[in-house]
């Protein structure tokens, strides 16, 4: 039994007994859809289908649809890589790295940040894939074996890092999310009444994997879950380290930087919890969980933000003082086109939104108010996306040479498909919305009794 | 030996049973009931589809729609049934040729596989090297816009049912018979024209679209010699030109080589070339000390020098520097000028006679014989054909509806003309106004001879069955004079007696014994030339790429970026930078990196032009437009229709400067250019290392500092700080180029070589706006800037204003040219980032890319610091979105069989012609013995015209690349980032003052 300080604020609000919690998980997914979800999930059902006629003209056609050129080789496709994967790290960041150091709070929001972590990363690998010249050959990138001759992967290559960085990634961050789930996907199963929903029975039964819920069991849960967070913490750092590396070990001045790996880890869990805010200031609302995602969850997340956007803003800083101190021409010209170039207004768009927008955050007033957080949210989100955009464009666009420095403008398929993936995203989302256990309830109910504000009064 | 075991199927079977012996020949045991089936024809009308039925039918389908999409298509190859004794499949036979347009002349070797011409390079017997339009002329021989049959009045009919009908109507015209042709440089062609002229009391007319009259008749009026002399560029120390475009478009007879043999700094002496001109020439940017004036003022000039020559004038400041070197190099110097005006020419060969230079470095007694024209007569023409006294107009190699500015009159009069004859190879614009149209063979299906220079003589020979029914302008004029030789009998008959004929096909060229012309000596009377200047003076020039318009419909041509302002598919009126401002005009780019311009109302005289693009030229003369000519072809064909405008009509008194009565207007509407380099200076980079010959002479490692890094092992070079495991380069070839910066005179030659040899696609003018062109090899271009580092940290400017003011080119700047292709490097960047090892290094010293195995991350292109890589955004072969020459049959047979054509989605780049190296490696094998230094060549090195680039092998010490490779002017392009390439330059050195 966990003994918490008084003084410390409640993490569940109202007189939720066990009972009440159950019933308010479960109410979404058994429950009719409102009107709003729909709303919402048309909407993002049409970016998804947009999504999906670019990616077939692209492919169909290919990539000269988009806006590159000779000298630009990645522009959206790869920001937008760049910015899904990181918005994945606050997802494994919860509930990994927050349960390692046993911070309780984070049992409200750790389903639906890891869902985001899943649906993001799905988002993010289709970029590396539909960015290919020849996606139908996309399976060369794989190490399988082969009898095309003495063909083998490069082992060199930053991307084919990439592709394992992400694929570990992803198949640890499933297999983490769906152990937690068990016991919750067990909870629907026995709210489910047979007679009238026996499919629904028979597949929540079925992903339960026959959980019973004795002692065993729970033992095994909780081992389970703690060496799966053992292995995801390391993804944490290295997925984005690696992610980075594309840049890093190249040539490109503003490329070629060492800070990069760590800069970019700060960056994702940055972007990350921004989005994390996004989803659940509305969740929380739309499904009704004010009690579960408070306003102190709201502020923990915040002073997250702030933390990692003041170092985010170091690294930007720091990338400007070597630049200078490096005495390299091409180094120097690099950042100071950044900042003073054609592309100036994406340079200050995110140093707004990544530098200065967090720094209000040090006020408590703001950072525990709702709408500004969401607004704030939404900035950093910006600005993380930006940022990428930042270090692809503005740094291909004007390299060594030149005479070949040109400039990068999107087309209409650039820009659906990074729209689209937003749609999809929030398709796949919102379908989790209604048949998951959006709350790690009962993992939320360990802490009824220690947390929760009626046991505090 | 051993015995077979026989197994039966049944005793029947041993026994011979004859009901066995039957069953063996059906397949089936029991007959199938197909006759029943299929003659129930009932059951087979009447039967419905069930849904079982239909969707059987459906997967069927389906999978076999799917089954067969997967399946590459088979392309048959069809053996020879009787291989042709000098064809080997796959082996390349090579014929000596010449190539005369009329503008351009060259002597040429043509690479042929399996009777398919597919690449042109100099013959080395000659110095008459092709430039980039003959290189290109390979392509034009597939033009899909050729004519295919004769025709009469637009309907195809039968060539000897025209030889009739044009033999009876010649018989009995009613007023003078004319041949109008360019000028013959054929003797035997000659002949034949003559013999018709004499048979049907008929007159023969040269005409040169770009007119030498002025020069022609200068000379007849000096030294009594109609002709173009032979000028020595490689005997002269100085050279001052006034205008003459002697390296890009002045006479285009190969003047290349000559410049660059005067122009080797290792012997610590160069030619000094001062250029005075209007427009930013491609020999103006070459030049040592380069004066922008109007048209006008270089008349001024010229009296000036002359005056000052003689005594009677101090020399204009301008002029001071070439006044006393010219007097310093008496007999040792050149002095040539681009005007198309007598008197003009007159005061340049005064010029040069009180410089004693006519039979040093000026020779008369050996001219050339390109130019014939008569502009009087052409003039005299028109009015004879609107005045009805034409009755019979033949017209051979010039398309005078186009290139003459009267072509309106022209064309009226070809209406009162009762039978006019053409033999135009296309549907031109002035055989679409013409009766008989007897197409013309390309002159890669022709025989034929020239005579380009006094003593030398070249010939042309088929090197491909004729593609369509055309016929040779010699045999048609053979067959109108009704004599019973062919051509090619005629022509072997003719030189027979004087060659060894055969010998002399096979070289191409040889030089016969004539006697030497005896001009007299110098006699002329030296008029005043000055003209009044306008506020606004136009200069026509020729475009690199196109010339005179001849081969608008080649699309390598019209793809091929103006070496100086780098744009493509176009042509605009050139303005410095204080003019534009003056009129309000001005060039920017796009968010997408394509440039957009405003465009202008120009008139000159009576003429008007809408809507004409401008461009902002550094170094072009203050108050002064350029424009080129050979652009706004009507009737071309697909690719060069409506590409430009059509300057020709401005051509006022066959000059092709407007002094006067010009103006612009400034028009609304913009116009987008098809722009490969948008920044034009290096930004205080040390791309190009140039010094001066002085500083050379003094230190030969010049401007080449060796570039070192701070360490804490002290200071180190550049390849002594690496993280790189070394390749083997000691054992076997290591291939290197050696690019000269000092004799490449940025020509072009190199990128259309590269283009024909190895299937570089062509995109087109949209697409070349988005950045997105193909060349392999690139000449950048930079400008000098008025701002460099050292004037801003005088003027203690900060960075922001430094860099902004350095992309600002010079008003009169230096220029700079470097061919960038893939530089090979040994530590490649682009080798280590591609996921699936597509790129990859050979044991050689090249970088590979396997074309196969690339999926098209583009990973490679980003980290490559040269940008050299070229990615597939589409397929450009048989896509209708290009239609250029891959998408039509015939063009597609200029693809080189030894070079993939790429498809979509993969990543392309200069190979350094592996396939050219892999057959010389294969002969040297063949025969047991080593690569011979030069043996093995890429198309660029092969094509460049002043051996700028060296390529060889290094591991061969004696090799020429290999004593360039330890020369003190070798660098390598950002050696500061370690790639090691296998490419390296040699600094660019100026006869300049210090």
């Amino acid at each position: 039994m966990q003994k918490e300080s008084p003084i410390r604020e409640p993490l569940i609000l109202g007189n939720k007994s066990y009972h009440d919690i159950t019933v308010d998980v479960a109410k979404p997914v058994l429950a009719k859809a409102n009107k709003l979800w729909w709303i919402v999930f048309g909407i993002s059902l049409v970016l998804f289908i947009w999504w999906i006629l670019s990616v077939g003209y692209t492919i169909g056609t290919g990539i000269g649809v988009w806006g590159l050129n000779k000298t630009i080789g990645w522009a959206w496709d790869i920001t937008n890589f760049v910015w899904w994967v990181g918005i994945g790290h606050a997802g494994t960041l919860i509930s990994a790295v927050l349960l390692l150091f046993r911070q309780k709070w984070r049992l409200s929001i750790n389903r639906s940040a890891e869902a985001m972590t899943i649906f993001a990363v799905v988002q993010a690998a289709m970029f590396p894939l539909i960015h290919m010249g020849r996606p139908w050959l996309g399976y060369f990138v794989f190490p399988i074996p082969n009898n095309f001759g003495s063909l083998w992967v490069n082992f060199n290559s930053p991307l084919l890092w990439d592709v394992f960085a992400i694929s570990t990634y992803f198949s640890v961050s499933l297999v983490f999310w769906y152990v937690g789930l068990i016991p919750d996907f067990a909870m629907i199963r026995d709210k489910v009444n047979e007679k009238y929903w026996p499919l629904r029975k028979k597949i929540y039964s079925t992903l339960s994997f026959g959980w019973s819920g004795r002692a065993k069991d729970w033992q095994r849960f909780e081992e389970v879950s703690l060496v799966l967070a053992g292995l995801a913490t390391p993804l944490v750092f290295s997925v984005h380290s690696i992610v980075s590396f594309d840049f890093a070990t190249s040539v490109i001045p503003g490329w070629h930087t060492t800070i990069f790996p760590p800069y970019f880890v700060a960056g994702a869990v940055f972007s990350g919890f921004a989005m994390v805010q996004t989803l659940l200031l509305v969740m929380r609302k739309v499904v009704g969980l004010e009690a579960y995602i408070t306003v102190k969850h709201v502020e923990y997340m915040n002073i997250v933000i702030m933390l990692t956007g003041n170092l985010v803003g170091i690294a930007y800083l720091t990338e400007l003082f070597m630049a200078w101190y490096s005495g390299v021409e091409f180094e120097q010209y690099a950042f100071l086109n950044r900042a003073t170039g054609p592309y100036w207004w994406a340079y200050w768009s995110m140093m707004t939104c990544n530098v200065i927008s967090p720094q209000l955050m040090w006020f408590k007033k703001l950072r525990t108010n709702i709408v500004f957080t969401f607004i704030l949210a939404l900035f950093v989100n910006i600005g993380m996306w930006f940022e990428r955009f930042v270090i692809i464009v503005t740094s291909l666009h004007r390299d060594y040479l030149p005479s070949s420095w040109s400039m990068f403008s999107p087309t209409f398929v650039d820009i659906g498909i990074f729209v689209g993936s937003i749609g999809f995203f929030f398709v796949l989302f919102l379908l989790y919305s209604r048949t998951f256990p959006v709350i790690a309830q009962a993992e939320l109910k360990t802490i009824v009794k220690s947390s929760s504000e009626q046991y505090k009064k | 030996m051993t015995k077979q075991k026989k197994y039966w199927k049944g005793l029947a079977e041993l026994t011979n049973d004859p009901a066995i012996e039957s069953l063996k020949h059906n397949e089936f045991v029991e007959p199938i009931p197909t006759e029943e089936f299929l003659g129930d024809e009932k059951a087979l009308t009447q039967s419905t589809t069930s849904r079982r039925d239909f969707l059987k039918f459906l997967g069927f389908s389906t999978a076999a729609a799917t089954l067969a999409a997967c399946e590459t298509p088979v392309v048959k190859s069809i053996p020879y049934v009787v291989k042709p004794e000098e064809i080997t499949p796959g082996v390349a036979n090579w014929y000596s040729s010449t190539y005369y347009d009329g503008n351009d002349f060259a002597n040429v070797l043509v690479k042929t596989r399996e009777g398919r011409p597919i690449f042109i390079k100099p013959n080395d017997l000659s110095s008459a090297t092709p430039n980039a339009r003959v290189v290109s002329s390979v392509l034009s021989l597939y033009d899909s816009n050729r004519l295919k049959t004769p025709k009469k009045k637009g309907q195809t009919t039968a060539w000897s049912q025209i030889d009739e009908e044009i033999v009876t109507r010649l018989s009995d015209v009613d007023g003078q018979v004319v041949v109008l042709t360019n000028t013959i440089i054929s003797p035997t062609t000659n002949a034949i024209i003559n013999d018709f002229c004499e048979k049907y009391d008929a007159k023969h007319i040269q005409y040169d679209a770009i007119s030498y009259q002025g020069i022609l008749d200068a000379n007849q009026s000096s030294f009594g010699v109609r002709a173009i002399p032979s000028y020595h560029f490689d005997k002269s120390d100085v050279i001052v030109s006034f205008g003459a475009d002697f390296l890009g478009s002045w006479l285009n007879v190969g003047f290349e080589k000559q410049y660059a043999s005067n122009r080797n700094p290792k012997n610590g002496k160069m030619s000094r070339h001062f250029q005075i001109e209007t427009n930013m020439s491609l020999t103006g940017s070459n030049a040592d000390v380069r004066i922008p004036v109007k048209p006008s003022e270089k008349l001024r000039l010229i009296e000036n020098l002359y005056q000052s020559i003689i005594g009677n004038q101090s020399p204009d400041d301008r002029l001071k520097d070439i006044y006393s070197e010219l007097l310093a190099a008496k007999g040792k110097s050149l002095v040539v000028c681009d005007s198309n005006d007598k008197d003009v020419q007159l005061v340049i060969n005064a010029i040069n006679n009180q410089l004693s230079n006519y039979g040093k470095t000026i020779d008369l007694e050996k001219p050339y014989y390109l130019k014939a024209g008569d502009d009087e007569l052409v003039n005299q023409l028109v009015k004879d054909m609107n005045s009805g006294q034409v009755g019979a107009l033949i017209i051979s190699g010039v398309n005078p509806s186009y290139t003459l500015p009267n072509a309106e009159q022209f064309n009226a009069g070809l209406k009162k003309v009762s039978l006019t004859i053409s033999t135009a190879l296309s549907m031109d614009e002035t055989a679409q106004y013409v009766e008989y149209v007897c197409p013309d063979r390309h002159y890669l299906e022709s025989w034929g001879d020239a005579r380009a220079k006094h003593g030398e003589v070249s010939f042309t020979q088929p090197t491909i069955q004729p593609l369509f029914d055309s016929r040779q302008f010699q045999d048609s004029m053979l067959s109108w004079s009704r004599s019973n030789e062919d051509y090619y009998t005629y022509l072997k008959q003719y030189w027979r007696e004087k060659t060894a004929w055969s010998q002399s096909l096979h070289d191409g060229f040889i030089t016969i014994s004539e006697s030497k012309k005896s001009p007299t000596s110098f006699s002329g009377n030296v008029v005043s030339i000055t003209q009044n200047s306008g506020d606004l003076e136009l200069a026509l020039y020729q475009s690199n790429s196109l010339g005179d318009g001849t081969q608008a419909n080649n699309p390598w041509l019209q793809e091929l970026p103006d070496p100086i302002t780098r744009a493509c598919w176009d042509n605009y009126i050139t303005v410095s930078a204080t003019t534009a401002r003056e009129y309000g005009l001005s060039n920017w780019n796009n968010n997408d990196g394509s440039m957009d311009g405003n465009v202008v109302r120009l008139t000159v005289g009576n003429t008007t032009l809408e809507n004409v693009p401008v461009l902002i030229q550094p170094g072009q003369a203050i108050g002064t437009i350029g424009l080129a000519l050979g652009y706004g072809r009507t009737s071309s064909g697909k690719v060069g229709n409506a590409v430009g405008i059509n300057a020709y009509p401005l051509i006022t008194n066959n000059d092709f400067i407007a002094p006067s009565n010009v103006t612009i207007e400034k028009m609304e509407g913009e116009h987008g250019f098809a722009s490969v380099q948008l920044h034009h200076t290096m930004m205080g980079r040390s791309l190009i290392k140039e010094t001066t010959l002085s500083e050379y002479i003094k230190d030969p490692k010049a401007g080449n500092p060796d570039i070192t890094f701070y360490t804490h092992k002290g200071k180190l070079f550049a390849d002594e700080v690496s993280l790189w495991k070394e390749f083997d380069h000691e054992s076997g070839h290591f291939w290197n180029l050696s690019i000269d910066l000092t004799t490449c005179i940025g020509c072009n030659a190199c990128v259309v070589a590269c283009h024909s040899e190895n299937n570089v696609p062509v995109v087109g003018k949209e697409e070349v706006r988005k950045s997105r062109d193909m060349h392999w090899l690139r000449i950048d271009r930079y400008y000098s800037s008025d701002m460099t580092e050292e004037i801003a940290e005088e003027q203690g400017l900060g960075s922001v204003s430094k860099y902004k003011a350095m992309e600002v080119p010079s008003e009169n700047p230096d220029v700079a040219f470097q061919p960038v292709m893939c530089q090979h490097c040994n530590h490649a960047p682009c080798e280590t980032v591609c996921p699936v090892a597509a790129t990859s290094h050979s044991a050689e010293g090249l970088n590979h890319m396997a074309y196969n195995r690339c999926v098209g991350t583009r990973y490679c292109a980003n980290n490559c610091p040269y940008k050299v890589r070229r990615f597939n955004w589409f397929n450009y072969a048989e896509n209708d979105a290009f239609d250029f020459n891959m998408n039509d049959d015939l063009g597609k047979m200029v693809l080189n069989p030894d070079v993939t054509v790429r498809v979509r989605g993969v990543m392309e780049k200069c190979s350094m012609c592996i396939q050219m190296i892999q057959k010389v490696k294969l002969d040297a094998k063949r025969d047991g013995r080593k690569v011979l230094d030069k043996e093995a060549q890429t198309a660029c090195s092969v094509a460049c015209p002043t051996n700028a680039l060296v390529f060889g092998d290094v591991n061969d010490t004696s090799s020429e690349v290999s004593t360039l490779k330890e020369d003190e002017r070798q660098y390598y392009l950002l050696e500061e980032i370690n790639t090691a390439p296998s490419v390296f330059y040699q600094t660019k050195i100026r006869n300049r003052k210090a």
